[in-house]
C-alpha cells in the first residue's frame, strides 16, 4: 500500500508529464471504444430492421441493393416493377401477405413511402414486433393522407391535422415541389429505432396522385394541371411500384417461390431472402469494421508506448529518488514494484477518463446521430466484450511497465548508492 | 510621374468596371426556363418504368423456368418426433438485434445452385433457435441437434415438410 502511495506522491510531483500520458491513454481508449460500439450499435439496428419478412421483390439489381433501398432506404431503386406483377404474387396461395412499397420523394430530407395498409397491419421489426400508431390512425381512403414516423414528427414539429408539402427526388434542400397537392398529418407512429421513424408514409394512391400531371419530368403548366381535388375523383390505382414485401404461409416454400419470381416471364425481378442479403452486406462491411477496429488498436498501442517512453526517459533524472529510497532501505524489487504501479496507476487513469470521455461524447452526439444516421448510441454499461478489451489494454500496459521497472531493478543493484552526482 | 500613371490607370478601369460589378444578377426559377409559347403536352397513360417488353422479347427464346420438381414432395412419417442429428448449410431467415440467426432454412448445399431446380420441399428443414446461432460464413456446415416434426400434406397449400426445433447447433468439420 505505501508502494503505491510513494508512486502516486511521485507522479503528483511530475503531473504535467504524467497528465499528458494519461491523456493520450485516455484518447485512444475513447476512440476503441467509440468505435466498437457504432460497430455493434449499426449491426443491431440493421438487424432489427426487418423481421418476419421472407421475400423482398425489386426490380432486377443486386440483393444487397435491393435491401439496402426497400428496407433501409439508402441508395435509390434502379427501376420499377409493374403493378400487375405485384397483384400476381400478392394472390398467390403461397402468399400469406405482400405489402406494396413506392419510393422516390422525400420531406425535408425523410424519405417518403407510398404503402397501402398492410404495411401497417404486416410489417415487422425487432423481434416480430408491429408497427403501433402513437396517436391518430393509419391513412384511409382520402390519398393525401400521411403517417410519420416518430423521429420526422418529433424533429419537424408536426402535430395532428398539421398539413405539409412533398418534395421531388431526395434531397434536404428541395427547390421542386408538390406544393399543390399539400398532405395533412393523421397519425405519428410509435418509436421504433428503425429507418421507419424516418419515413413519411402516404397511400400508393397519394403517390401517383401527386407525380398524376408529371409525365414530361417536369410539373404540368397551365392547361395540363390537375388540382388535388381533380386528382381525388381520378383512378389512382399505381402502374408501378418500387418493391414488394412478402410473407410466406410455410417457410418451406421460400426457394421455390423465390425461384419463380426470378424467372417470372412477365417482367425481369429480383427476389431475396433478407436474411441471406443481410449476411451478405455484414460480410462486405466486415472488411471495413476490420481496418477500424486495427487502426484504433494501433492508436492504443501508441499511447502505451508514449507511456513507455515518458516513464524511461525519467529514469535517468530519478536516479537520485532512487538513490535516496535505497538509501532508506528499499530493496530493488521496491523500486520495481514503483515503477510497475506507476504505469498501471497511468493506464487506470488513462482507461477511466477514456470512458468518461466516450460518455461525454455519446451523451452530446446521440441526438444528432440518431437525426441524422438513424443510429442509436444507448449510455449504457460497457458490454463484456468492451471491459474484456479493456483489461487487454491494462495487461498491455503492465507488459509495458514492467520493462522500465526491469530496468530500474537493474540499475538500482549496479548504481546502488554510489551514483556520482 | 511613373508611380501616378498606373494609378489613374486602375481608376478608370475601375471606373469602367463598376456598372458590371455592381449590377445584380437576376433570379431565375426553372419553369422560366421554359418559353411562355411552348406547346403543353397532355399527361400521357402509358407507366413508366416498364420493362415487361423486354421479358416477353426475350420470352420466345428462353427455356422454361426451373421449377421446383416436387413442391409437395412426399415425406417420411415415421420421424416425426424422433431424436435427430443433421449436417447442412444454414440459411438465415429471422436475424437478432445480437447477430444471431433464430431462424433458418436447413439445406444440404449451398451457393451455385442457380443451374438446378431448387431442392424439393422434403430436402428442406425449417428450424427455429431459441439461442441462435452467429453466421459469420454462409458456406459454413453445421450439425443440428433437436426433435423432428414432420407436417403431413394437409391440403394444396403445400406446407408439407420437416421443421425441428433446434437444441445444439455445432460447426461441422470434416474429420
Amino acid at each position: 500500500m505505501y508502494l503505491l502511495r510513494l508512486a502516486l506522491a511521485s507522479l503528483a510531483n511530475r503531473r504535467f508529464t504524467a497528465f499528458l500520458t494519461a491523456f493520450a491513454i485516455a484518447l485512444s481508449v475513447c476512440l476503441l471504444l467509440a468505435v466498437e460500439r457504432v460497430r455493434t450499435e449499426a449491426r443491431a439496428s440493421f438487424a432489427s430492421t426487418i423481421s418476419g419478412t421472407d421475400l423482398i421483390v425489386g426490380a432486377r439489381s443486386g440483393s444487397v441493393n435491393l435491401l439496402l433501398y426497400s428496407v433501409f432506404r439508402i441508395g435509390n431503386a434502379t427501376n420499377n416493377i409493374r403493378w400487375e406483377s405485384y397483384e400476381h404474387y400478392a394472390r398467390d396461395k403461397r402468399v400469406k401477405w405482400a405489402i406494396p412499397i413506392s419510393l422516390g420523394d422525400s420531406h425535408r430530407g425523410y424519405r417518403v413511402m407510398g404503402t397501402n395498409s398492410s404495411y401497417f397491419e404486416h410489417y415487422q421489426y425487432g423481434r416480430k414486433q408491429n408497427l403501433q400508431l402513437a396517436e391518430g390512425r393509419a391513412f384511409a381512403s382520402d390519398p393525401f393522407e400521411v403517417v410519420l414516423g416518430a423521429e420526422v414528427a418529433q424533429a419537424l414539429h408536426y402535430k395532428l391535422g398539421d398539413k405539409l408539402v412533398l418534395a421531388h427526388g431526395v434531397a434536404a434542400i428541395s427547390l421542386v415541389k408538390h406544393d399543390d397537392k399539400p398532405f395533412t398529418v393523421v397519425g405519428v407512429l410509435q418509436r421504433t429505432g428503425t429507418p421507419v421513424d424516418r419515413t413519411l408514409h402516404i397511400s400508393l394512391g397519394g403517390m401517383e396522385a401527386i407525380h398524376i400531371d408529371w409525365h414530361n419530368g417536369v410539373p404540368a403548366r397551365g392547361a395540363g394541371r390537375i388540382s388535388a381535388e381533380q386528382a381525388r375523383n381520378l383512378d389512382l390505382t399505381p402502374k408501378a411500384i418500387t418493391a414488394v414485401l412478402l410473407g410466406l404461409n410455410n417457410k418451406i416454400s421460400t426457394f421455390s417461390l423465390q425461384r419463380e419470381i426470378n424467372e417470372y416471364r412477365n417482367e425481369p425481378l429480383l427476389a431475396i431472402l433478407p436474411g441471406v442479403a443481410l449476411q451478405e452486406l455484414w460480410s462486405l462491411m466486415g472488411t471495413a469494421e476490420q481496418a477500424l477496429f486495427v487502426v484504433s488498436l494501433f492508436v492504443v498501442l501508441t499511447g502505451l508506448i508514449g507511456m513507455l517512453t515518458a516513464i524511461l526517459t525519467s529514469l535517468n533524472e530519478r536516479r537520485r529518488e532512487m538513490a535516496i529510497l535505497r538509501s532508506v532501505g528499499a530493496r530493488p524489487w521496491h523500486i520495481a514494484g514503483l515503477l510497475v504501479l506507476e504505469a498501471l496507476a497511468l493506464a487506470v487513469v488513462g482507461i477511466a477518463a477514456g470512458l468518461g470521455l466516450l460518455y461525454l461524447g455519446i451523451a452530446i452526439a446521440q441526438g444528432y446521430v440518431q437525426a441524422n444516421y438513424g443510429l442509436f448510441l444507448p449510455l449504457a454499461w460497457p458490454s463484456a466484450h468492451e471491459w474484456s478489451l479493456l483489461a487487454i489494454i491494462l495487461g498491455a500496459a503492465l507488459l509495458m511497465g514492467s520493462v522500465p521497472a526491469w530496468r530500474a531493478y537493474r540499475q538500482s543493484l549496479a548504481d546502488g548508492l554510489s551514483i556520482h552526482l | 510621374m511613373r508611380l501616378v500613371m498606373p494609378r489613374v490607370l486602375l481608376s478608370i478601369m475601375l471606373l469602367v468596371a463598376t456598372p458590371l460589378w455592381a449590377a445584380e444578377p437576376r433570379t431565375l426559377e426553372w419553369p422560366q426556363l421554359i418559353p411562355a409559347g411552348a406547346p403543353i403536352v397532355q399527361p400521357q397513360t402509358a407507366p413508366l418504368h416498364d420493362l415487361s417488353q423486354l421479358s416477353d422479347a426475350l420470352a420466345a427464346e428462353s427455356a422454361p423456368a426451373a421449377h421446383q420438381q416436387v413442391p409437395n414432395a412426399p415425406v417420411v412419417k415415421a420421424l416425426d418426433g424422433q431424436q435427430v442429428k443433421l449436417p447442412g448449410y444454414i440459411v438465415p431467415l429471422e436475424v437478432s438485434e445480437e447477430g444471431r440467426t433464430t431462424e433458418f432454412l436447413l439445406v444440404p448445399y449451398y451457393g451455385a445452385c442457380i443451374h438446378v431446380p431448387p431442392p424439393p420441399s422434403n430436402q428442406i428443414v425449417h428450424i427455429v433457435s431459441e439461442m441462435g446461432v452467429r453466421v459469420e460464413d454462409l458456406y459454413q456446415p453445421y450439425w443440428i441437434e433437436g426433435r423432428m416434426q414432420v407436417k403431413n400434406t394437409s391440403s394444396e397449400l403445400a406446407d408439407a415438410g420437416y421443421q425441428m426445433e433446434a437444441e445444439k447447433i455445432y460447426a461441422y468439420e470434416l474429420e
